[in-house]
């Protein structure tokens, strides 16, 4: 068994189309577990609903119900969060499901692959995009050069307003990325110090700490999977109510 | 001086200047959270919501040079 698992690609079925690589990795493994758990869950818990809950459905419906209220009531406004209720669930459970699936023993971490936050953040920015060049029209370009500045000043804001609004998915998949990658180094640094010293009575001060730092990232991959969410709505909210 | 060991040197200080700003920044949204909360508690849930995102936001600043430091150890 080799200590730092989560972070190497091990190919399980190699599968090539032309010059593209689809093989079937560890990473697809668990991405595949970890959504496939959640939606079993979600079917099972949500199969025959009733008008009074019972403590199945109460589950679902919390679930749902903070995405509604919580996310998309507060970000996107009274008007059109309904819409985007679907689309904004969909991408909070997804990279749920990511993170907590890194948390068990032997697999890998969906997200903390670059590939996988980066598809994530680029979805989310041709959404933001196109939603707000489809429900603007000619006035989406004007955001990038606001007519309350001065003419001469453009030459300065509309550069910065085009690197904002690439930076806004590039930070989205750093954040994610880092932050999921972040807390497995640290708990591999922490064991790997039994390894490094050869004695076993680190382990007596290592592996208390490696539980704590267990359970913080129990915290975090909630926190970020909520982060990317609101995100998510505060880009589509700011698209589908434009400044005037 | 070799330039591997350069490298790692950058790194963890690129990690630890990196961090002084976001600490001092998460420290300073997470206090002044608690007091307005302390002071309209009926306003917690919209507070935190705010909360969340200026720490996202800040703390992105310090993955940035988790990013970076990576770099210099496993690429430079």
């Amino acid at each position: 068994m080799v200590v730092l698992e989560h972070f190497y690609q091990k190919v399980i079925i190699p599968i090539k189309i032309g010059s593209f690589d689809i093989s079937i990795t560890n990473l697809t493994l668990s991405m595949f577990a970890g959504v496939g758990i959640f939606l079993i869950l979600l079917i099972i818990f949500a199969a025959n609903p009733k008008k009074v809950p019972g403590k199945k459905q109460v589950v679902v419906e919390l679930l749902i119900n903070f995405v509604r209220k919580g996310i998309c009531f507060n970000m996107i406004g009274p008007k059109e969060f309904d819409k985007w209720v679907p689309f904004v669930a969909g991408v909070f459970i997804f990279v749920l499901a990511n993170n907590m699936i890194g948390l068990v023993p032997g697999t890998y971490t969906p997200t903390s692959n670059p590939i996988v936050p980066l598809t994530l953040a680029l979805i989310v920015f041709f959404t933001v995009h196109i939603t707000n060049l489809a429900k603007n029209g000619w006035r989406y370009l004007k955001t990038y050069a606001p007519s309350s500045v001065p003419k001469w000043m453009l030459v300065i804001v509309v550069p910065i307003e085009l690197i904002s609004a690439i930076a806004k998915p590039f930070s989205l998949f750093i954040r994610l990325m880092a932050n999921m990658l972040a807390g497995h180094t640290i708990l591999y640094v922490i064991l790997g110090l039994i390894i490094y010293f050869k004695t076993y009575f680190i382990a007596i001060a290592a592996v208390p700490f490696a539980l704590v730092m267990m359970i913080l990232e129990i915290f975090v991959s909630a926190v970020q999977a909520y982060v990317f969410a609101i995100l998510t709505a505060l880009y589509i909210g700011e698209a589908v109510n434009p400044k005037h | 001086m070799d330039p591997k060991v350069a490298a790692l040197l950058a790194a963890g200080f690129c990690m630890g200047v990196g961090s002084i700003g976001p600490g001092i920044a998460i420290g300073n949204l997470v206090g002044k959270a608690v007091e307005g909360i302390a002071r309209q508690p009926e306003a917690g849930s919209q507070i935190n919501t705010a909360m969340f995102i200026g720490i996202a936001f800040a703390e992105a600043i310090s993955l940035y040079a988790l990013v970076v430091a990576f770099l210099l150890i496993f690429v430079a």
